[in-house]
């Protein structure tokens, strides 16, 4: 694994009764589509914020190359925050060349940059249209132009494929791979585990604040013991995995075409599990599989995204009540 | 960029990146002026204010041009004493009059309905005018009745004629410098007028602003490179950099259109009226720009903006209303001109209570400076409401609430 250019480390932030970070830790390689995943609520937004020092920390750091984040190296980073913004009344050339200064490029630099991303996110012709005159997909690519615009060596994006059509997320992740490729660091967060799982590199899995698991995804997917995908003609049930052996291979799962999902100790055992199988009947499937994301956290956490994501919702209508503040 | 250990990158040659705090705070400002100087809002306003002034000053000077000499017509011949009778009627009321010999009363009462004279006089016997007023007779008419009939009591006595040519009252001498003229009294409405519109409509559009970039979260993209203080001082310098030229183009109209016009309003205290009222439009301006921002910052959508507003609009509403009492009361009461040295109230009160004659020039200056040293205050406590609700969502923060936390911060 490459070095970790983004270090996030101990962060911890309570918003009243209600813990949004809570001891975070991972890092980010350089060169990487690095993956910041997690249900609605487990407090992405909150650390990718800190990251920009948006959000204040009660504890914890966030160090870039080694070196806690100030402004300066703010201002080499490019940001696409959860709630799009952009000025309404500006047109659009004029607001990413605007942003492009910002962050400390000259004139004509900025012109030319603006003009580069603004071509390349397909919005010629649009320049001097005014952003609240654009489309909503539209708007969602001027976001990115402005988040980009500056070259900037980490590219931090909140959400940035939520919302966008198939076609939507094949450009932007193209795009990510070659932010990446041209070595810089990409960290995106999305809640949808399995819709980004072939879009990054590695990932950092959350849940409470709090790191679930991290690594390179090929790997998490994988697991410690690989995976069979198994299915026995007519046996719906998969009635022939009874007399398998704890010590050859356990069934996590039977799906209801009947193809039973059993994690084997070893690569050896297979073979064994083939000729039960056989045994049994002909065999229709027989393959490794890779996990989904969705169930790396559901194995770790004992909970799905989905009955996470409820969970949170719950207890945040909860805390509304309370406190009043039910906007 | 290959370098890894160098964040800093102060401006040595080749560095990309130029991130000097000013000139991202005048990227910030030369948006705002952009942006809104070339909207059309601007330049119509910026228009009708000029216009406005220059109205102002010019048709007071054209109008009493015409109105300076009073005709009064007289019957039965004209003598060297009822000559001298009718100016110095004339020049005891502050204006000119001269003697029109008329053949006969009718002819003479024919003038005065056609409105030719102004009042006709029959020596040692009576004086028509075409309607009396309420209140009785003044101005011209009203001395040159008491003169004449001075000059028919005295008729007996020899030599009076001569004493009444030399005038017949006393010189009278005030213990206290004159009052301001009503002309400067005026200027200095006038100034403050101009003034309470600047400040309140340039304020309203920092806070507006200020909300725009809340609601639409565009403030967020903001702030992940640029500090709070330097995005407020982005805004307010680039807003009151517009509302100052405006300021500047309608002193110089006032200027060059009074001068053209021979209006007596570019003489002496007038014009010191108006640069006092300028000087404190753009002390105003400090002292309340930062608090607007801070009201602006206070809402999640741009409709609220207006009621927190109106809590700093208070003092300069109440300032503005009073200070007609003042231009046309013979003097300020206390209570105003208390008003005139408080930071929040000084910027309006001060320049009409200069005008109205009621403050030596070196109380405006200790005002100024107490205002200044508010302003200083101001910006440090809204700078941190600002910070601390900038980023802030949800329902709308009270002010009370802000204050608290800001202390605490």
């Amino acid at each position: 694994m490459a070095s970790l250019e983004l270090e996030v480390d101990g962060l911890r932030r309570t918003y009243g009764t209600v813990t949004a970070l809570d001891g975070l830790t991972f890092g980010v390689p350089a060169g990487q589509v690095f993956g910041f995943l997690g249900p609605n609520g487990a407090g992405k937004t909150t650390a990718m914020r800190a990251i920009f020092g948006v959000t204040a920390l009660e504890v914890g750091e966030i160090r870039w190359r080694g070196r806690p984040v100030e402004e300066a190296a703010r201002r080499t980073f490019g940001y696409m925050p959860e709630e799009r913004g952009l000025y309404p009344a500006m047109e659009l050339a004029d607001q990413v060349e605007y942003f492009a200064r910002l962050h400390g490029m000259n004139g004509p630099a900025a012109a030319r940059a603006a003009k580069h991303w603004i071509d390349r996110l397909g919005l010629s012709g649009r320049e001097k249209t005014r952003v609240d005159a654009l489309s909503h997909g539209n708007q969602q690519r001027a976001q990115l132009a402005v988040a980009l615009v500056h070259d900037p060596e980490l590219l931090v994006l909140d959400e940035p494929f939520s919302g966008l059509d198939p076609g939507g997320i094949d450009d932007l992740s193209s795009i990510l791979a070659e932010r990446a490729a041209a070595g810089v660091t990409v960290l995106f967060s999305s809640h949808q585990l399995d819709l980004v799982e072939d879009i990054c590199e590695a990932v950092a899995i959350i849940h409470h604040g709090r790191l679930v698991v991290s690594g390179p995804v090929a790997e998490l997917r994988r697991g410690d013991r690989p995976r069979l995908a198994v299915r026995v003609t007519g046996d719906r049930a998969a009635a022939w995995t009874v007399s398998l052996g704890s010590a050859t291979g356990t069934v996590d799962a039977v799906r209801p075409d009947g193809t039973a999902e059993i994690s084997v100790t070893s690569a050896a055992e297979s073979q064994v599990i083939l000729d039960l199988a056989r045994a049994a009947g002909p065999v229709e499937h027989f393959a490794y599989e890779d996990r989904r994301l969705s169930e790396v956290f559901r194995q770790a956490t004992g909970a799905s995204v989905g009955q996470a994501e409820a969970e949170h919702a719950a207890a945040a209508s909860a805390a509304a009540l309370k406190t009043g503040a039910g906007r | 960029m290959s370098t890894t250990t160098d964040q800093e990158e102060s401006g040595q040659p080749g560095t990309r990146r130029d991130s000097s705090s000013l000139r991202v705070t005048w990227l910030v400002a030369r948006r705002e002026l952009r942006l809104r100087a070339k909207t059309r809002v601007f330049v119509i306003t910026t228009a009708i204010m000029v216009i406005a002034v220059a109205l102002a000053v010019a048709l007071p000077a054209i109008l009493s041009g015409k109105s300076k000499q009073e005709r009064i017509g007289v019957v039965g011949g004209v003598t060297p004493t009822v000559s001298a009778i009718v100016t110095e009627a004339g020049r005891l009321s502050g204006g000119r009059a001269v003697v029109v010999a008329e053949p006969s009363l009718a002819a003479a009462k024919t003038a005065l309905r056609s409105g030719d004279l102004s009042a006709v006089l029959v020596p040692n016997s009576e004086i028509f005018v075409k309607q009396v007023p309420l209140g009785g007779v003044s101005g011209t008419v009203g001395t040159l009745a008491q003169l004449a009939g001075l000059s028919r009591l005295i008729e007996t006595v020899p030599g009076a004629a001569t004493a009444v040519a030399h005038g017949v009252s006393l010189p009278v001498s005030g213990l206290q410098a004159p009052s301001a003229s009503l002309s400067s009294r005026l200027t200095g409405l006038f100034t403050v007028i101009i003034g309470f519109i600047l400040i309140t409509v340039y304020g309203s559009q920092i806070a507006l602003g200020i909300g725009e970039e809340k609601s639409s979260r565009v403030v967020e993209v903001l702030l992940s490179s640029v500090r709070p203080v330097q995005l407020l001082i982005g805004k307010v310098l680039g807003i009151g950099l517009l509302a100052l030229a405006q300021a500047v183009a309608m002193v110089v109209v006032f200027v060059v259109a009074g001068f053209a016009t021979g209006s007596s309003l570019v003489h002496g205290a007038t014009l010191g009226a108006v640069l006092a009222g300028g000087g404190f439009v753009v002390l105003g301006y400090a002292f309340y720009c930062t608090a607007y921002a801070a009201a602006g910052s206070l809402v999640s959508r741009q409709s609220d903006v207006n009621s927190t507003v109106l809590p700093v609009q208070l003092p300069l509403i109440v300032a503005y209303a009073l200070s007609f009492t003042v231009i046309y009361a013979n003097g300020a009461n206390t209570f105003y001109h208390v008003l005139g040295f408080l930071p929040p109230t000084s910027p309006i009160a001060m320049p009409v209570l200069y005008a109205a004659g009621d403050v030596p020039a070196w109380q405006v200056v200790v005002s100024a400076v107490v205002c200044a040293a508010g302003t200083v205050w101001m910006a440090r406590l809204a700078a941190k409401i600002y910070a601390n609700s900038i980023l802030r969502t949800g329902p709308r923060i009270s002010f009370r609430q802000a204050i608290r936390e800001s202390r605490n911060a």
